[in-house]
């Protein structure tokens, strides 16, 4: 099962598109469930996504009020044998706090926790939770960023005990993929 | 035979069926003779099943199956008499002479051609005589549609006997002939073709014109072939084909004044014969043009041989024979040709106009790609007969405008660099005849090519030409719909736009924002709203990145101050002319923390302005009570990113947090937010601390007390169990974090409140996932006490489970 995660695109505030070199990637009906952690801004956004599956979830970002639709803050989505929490991330405050987003994560009970907010594509595991941030898939500006950003998404194929997670960064115009693994620790 | 054209189809399937009937019992019987070596006996069979051709019951379609059938059993008749007559050949001439004496002429003319075909294969007789007979004889028939299908049979079954080599002097060609006499044959079976499919709108009652013109149509293929055979002729050279060839076809097409062979036939020399040939024989193709009879579309011919041209690679057209024209006197030719046509023809519709211009800029920008002004011409040519005919507006999704929409997106889709449209000036011009929706349309489409194509504005003049084409989409105009869904569309592609201004340095970059600010700026309030913000996340990226070269520019100081003014004044426009609230607020905050980044001098007194503004939006702008948990929220985690403003300035930010969580509306919405505000004084860092936390423990427990206080006033038990967990939780979160001014006996009694609570609850969903979160609370104190005494390294559930156990 493909689930594709994806966020802060914000365009048009931020970014002028999605790298064509992605686009490519996400060919529509194979991922079965799209995640997504909010900051589309854009009716077009959504729709595009809703080419890719018939499935998406999205969640509300920081820029998301302008557009009319109301996502909501957090949502939990289970896929297989696992519960996924879906949240943006400018709700944790601070910003990006590990322990606040493992309180989350319990309060949600869920087994990976997916927000957005930092620019930064990463996927970690903490005390036997999963934790990914799809990063921008426009590789949109951030003020709160030090380095020029990196466009990026995530996918997971989640499996019947355990997820490998498919980080896709594009760097210098080439796409690069790290590969992280999750098992669901045995209760 | 009465033609009777009434005869609907299920009689016509009745009489198919017979008649094939017939072909099949017959030829079966031609094929036991053959078996039995008695040749003759089988070709009085063949002449009777071939009879079955002879029906005027059968409309085209019908009559083209029955001559399948009947010329695949004649194709086996063929074969068979090849094989015995290479063998013994004296037999031949013998069956020749009885074939002859066949009583009517449908089925002898068929077996005279069969035989024909089986002489020149078994190398009987001289090829280019039997050619010549064959061609000839079938003048024998002068009924449109039988005559048509016999030549066929001609043309088909002589298709590999041709004789393709060229002219010349020998006893081989003298017999056998050359291309010469292949071409001879091939145009008198054409001459006569079209005589006789001309000759068929002639025949029967008018009211069934319609359909004789359907027919006919689904005829025209047969005509076509002998063209098509022509062309296959390898021998054949441009010489002859200018000399003998065109000048045939186009007397025959041209003297038939029948529109639909003309229109078809012109077509057809277009697309069988090659580019050389027609470049040789331009100025008579366009001549024969303009002798076309009235009906026939003349545009389309012409478009046809343009587009076919266009095709032609640009390079191979030098060099040709003296004939040809030169390359650059090709689109002369044909933009005179498609004046002459225009002014010869008033009545030409607007579309047609239109569409013969789609040609010739489409030939102008495919094949002269170094000479914009030919392209730049056709836009000319039209845009004077759009004056002349006193054109106003062209309807977006008329049909005019449908053309005009094809020829306007010629010069983008080939281009692929919307700044070459600059170098067209009448380009615009002529697009500015289209009605505000087709202006905005093509202004998308422009966009959308830059964006596609990663077109970047690099400079002033950049800038202006393309928001000088794509103006609609920019101004206020009557029409304009601002609540439509493609009017977002519309203006979300131009705020895309924005990020394609890439000047080379710092100074230039800021300038061109400035410029496009200024220009956006006009579209009033609905549509800055869109187009405004990635303006301002331009001037934040651009003094972001501007920020380490401090130490190579002198005014770096002035010039960082100055974007900082720009992106403030900005916004301003967005709370003052858009009247918005909530985006602004957000891009205030945004300023503040990239100003905090910024190391300029007193680069404190921006951010407080940009916070300050934001927190008078929150203030006086944002009514509704989620919106306002909201915005609070954000303006605390924009605050917690800076570090540099001094303590006097963020303590009145600080307090006014405070104060704004406190004035909430809602009792549950002021719990939530004090713990939020709470964070301010425990993570925030101003220039004093010089980045380290400013863990102000007693102002964190007095919030959480307030926030303890007011939870215990709200009544609902569900909501006040809610916000309990959440104040638990924020007491446990700062005491884990070591504040010393968090009593634990405190935490201990509200924990124990929160127990007693729970009992009460009703059950459902909600309630359990409290209790679950409770339980999570109760073991994150349990664990931060025992933290407290031995400082474990890294605190786990697990380790909370262990220490369970052990008390247990």
């Amino acid at each position: 099962m493909l689930v594709l995660l994806i966020g802060d695109l914000h365009l048009p505030h931020r970014a002028a598109s999605l790298s064509p070199k992605f686009r490519k990637l996400l060919v529509p009906n194979k991922m079965q469930h799209v995640l997504c952690t909010g900051n589309l801004c854009t009716r077009e956004t959504f729709e595009y996504l809703r080419s890719l599956s018939s499935d998406v979830h999205v969640v509300r970002g920081d820029f998301d009020d302008d557009d009319g639709a109301k996502y909501p803050d957090t949502k939990v989505i289970t896929v297989g044998q696992f519960r996924i929490g879906l949240c943006h991330g400018h709700q944790i405050i601070p910003w990006g706090d590990s322990r606040m987003l493992e309180l989350l994560a319990r309060q949600l009970d869920v087994d990976v926790l997916v927000t957005g907010n930092t620019f930064e594509c990463t996927a970690v595991e903490k005390n036997g939770r999963f934790y990914v941030d799809p990063g921008s898939a426009t590789g949109a500006f951030s003020v709160i960023k030090n380095s020029p950003p990196t466009a990026s998404f995530a996918l997971l194929d989640v499996q019947s005990d355990s997820i490998v997670s498919y980080l896709y960064r594009l760097i210098d115009d080439n796409v690069k993929v790290d590969r992280v693994v999750y098992k669901k620790p045995k209760n | 035979m009465v033609e009777n054209s009434m005869i609907n189809v299920a009689e016509q399937e009745k009489a198919l069926e017979q008649a094939t009937r017939i072909v099949k019992s017959e030829a079966f019987e031609m094929k036991r003779c053959l078996d039995k070596g008695k040749t003759m006996d089988a070709l009085k069979h063949a002449l009777l099943f071939l009879g079955e051709l002879r029906t005027g019951d059968l409309s085209p379609k019908f009559y083209y199956r029955l001559y399948m059938d009947s010329i695949n059993e004649l194709q086996q008749l063929e074969t068979v008499l090849i094989d015995e007559f290479t063998q013994d050949s004296s037999k031949l001439n013998n069956l020749y002479e009885c074939v002859q004496y066949a009583g009517t002429i449908i089925p002898r003319l068929y077996l005279l051609v069969t035989l024909g075909v089986v002489f020149i294969k078994c190398g009987l007789g001289s090829k280019k005589e039997l050619l010549k007979d064959m061609v000839e004889m079938c003048r024998g028939v002068q009924h449109p549609l039988r005559g048509l299908f016999l030549r066929n049979y001609l043309l088909q079954s002589t298709r590999s006997l041709l004789p393709d080599s060229p002219d010349g002097i020998g006893e081989k060609s003298a017999r056998d002939g050359t291309v010469s006499d292949a071409v001879d044959f091939v145009l008198i079976n054409f001459a006569e073709m079209n005589k006789l499919w001309v000759r068929m709108q002639h025949q029967g009652p008018s009211r069934e014109k319609e359909k004789r013109e359907k027919d006919r149509m689904e005829l025209r293929i047969l005509v076509g072939t002998n063209l098509v055979r022509l062309s296959q002729l390898e021998s054949l050279n441009e010489e002859m084909y200018v000399r003998d060839v065109l000048p045939s076809i186009l007397e025959q097409v041209v003297s038939c004044k029948d529109p639909i062979s003309q229109e078809y036939l012109m077509e057809c020399v277009i697309q069988v014969f090659s580019d050389d040939f027609h470049l040789s024989t331009l100025n008579e193709f366009l001549a024969a043009c303009g002798q076309l009879v009235p009906e026939v579309n003349v545009k389309n011919v012409l478009i046809a041989l343009i587009d076919r041209l266009a095709l032609y690679t640009t390079s191979s057209i030098e060099g040709q024979s003296a004939a040809a024209p030169s390359k650059m006197e090709l689109f002369e030719i044909f933009s005179a040709q498609a004046k002459d046509l225009i002014k010869n023809r008033p009545d030409m519709p607007m579309e047609d106009v239109v569409s013969l211009h789609v040609s010739l800029v489409s030939l102008a920008v495919k094949c002269y790609s170094d000479r914009v002004e030919f392209a730049n011409m056709s836009f000319l040519s039209l845009r004077n007969i759009l004056e002349e005919k006193g054109v106003e507006s062209i309807e977006a999704f008329g049909k005019v405008g449908r053309e005009l929409t094809k020829l306007l997106h010629i010069p983008i889709d080939e281009y692929k660099n919307v700044l070459k449209l600059s170098e067209l000036p009448e380009f615009l011009k002529v697009l500015n005849y289209f009605d505000y929706r087709g202006k905005c349309n093509t202004s998308s489409y422009i966009i959308q090519n830059l964006l596609d194509e990663q077109t970047f504005l690099k400079n002033d003049q950049e800038i202006q030409a393309v928001f000088q084409l794509i103006e609609a989409l920019l101004k206020e105009h009557a029409e304009a719909d601002c609540e439509a869904e493609d009017f977002a569309e519309e203006q979300n592609l131009v705020a895309r736009l924005v990020h394609m201004i890439r000047a080379d340095d710092v100074d230039s970059q800021f300038l061109l924002l400035n410029l496009a600010r200024k220009m956006l700026g006009e579209g009033g309030k609905s549509r800055i709203k869109y187009t405004l913000p990635p303006i301002v996340f331009e001037l934040y990226r651009l003094v972001l990145g501007y920020r380490d070269q401090k130490d190579e520019d002198e005014k770096w100081n002035a010039k960082v101050r100055k974007i900082f003014v720009c992106a403030m004044g900005t916004i301003g426009a967005l709370v003052s002319t858009a009247e918005l609230a909530e985006l602004p607020l957000k891009l205030y905050l945004d300023g503040a923390m990239t100003a905090d980044k910024v190391p300029f001098d007193e680069n404190h007194v921006v951010v407080y302005e940009f916070v300050s503004k934001s927190m008078s939006i929150l203030e006086d702008d944002v009514a509704d009570s989620r919106d306002r948990v909201r915005c609070l929220q954000l303006t605390v985690g924009a605050l917690l990113q800076t570090s540099n403003l001094p303590e006097e300035n963020w303590s009145p930010l600080a307090s006014q947090c405070a104060l704004a969580a406190a004035k909430m509306f809602k009792k549950p919405d002021q719990v939530r937010s004090l713990c939020t505000v709470a964070n301010l004084y425990w993570h925030g860092k101003t220039k004093e601390t010089n980045g380290e936390m400013l863990k102000n423990g007693k102002r964190v427990v007095e919030i959480l007390r307030k926030a303890v206080k007011i939870a215990t006033e709200c009544l609902e038990p569900v909501v006040q169990q809610q916000l309990f967990i959440i104040v638990l939780s924020a007491f446990t979160y700062y005491y884990e974090d070591g504040c010393q001014e968090i009593n634990i006996e405190q935490i201990e009694e509200l924990m124990r409140r929160t127990q007693e609570n729970a009992v009460q609850l009703d059950v459902s969903a909600e309630a359990d996932s409290l209790e679950r979160q409770l339980a999570d609370a109760v073991k994150r104190l349990k664990l931060a006490k025992l933290e407290k005494h031995e400082v474990p390294v890294t605190p786990s559930l697990e380790d909370c489970e262990k220490v369970e156990e052990e008390q247990a």
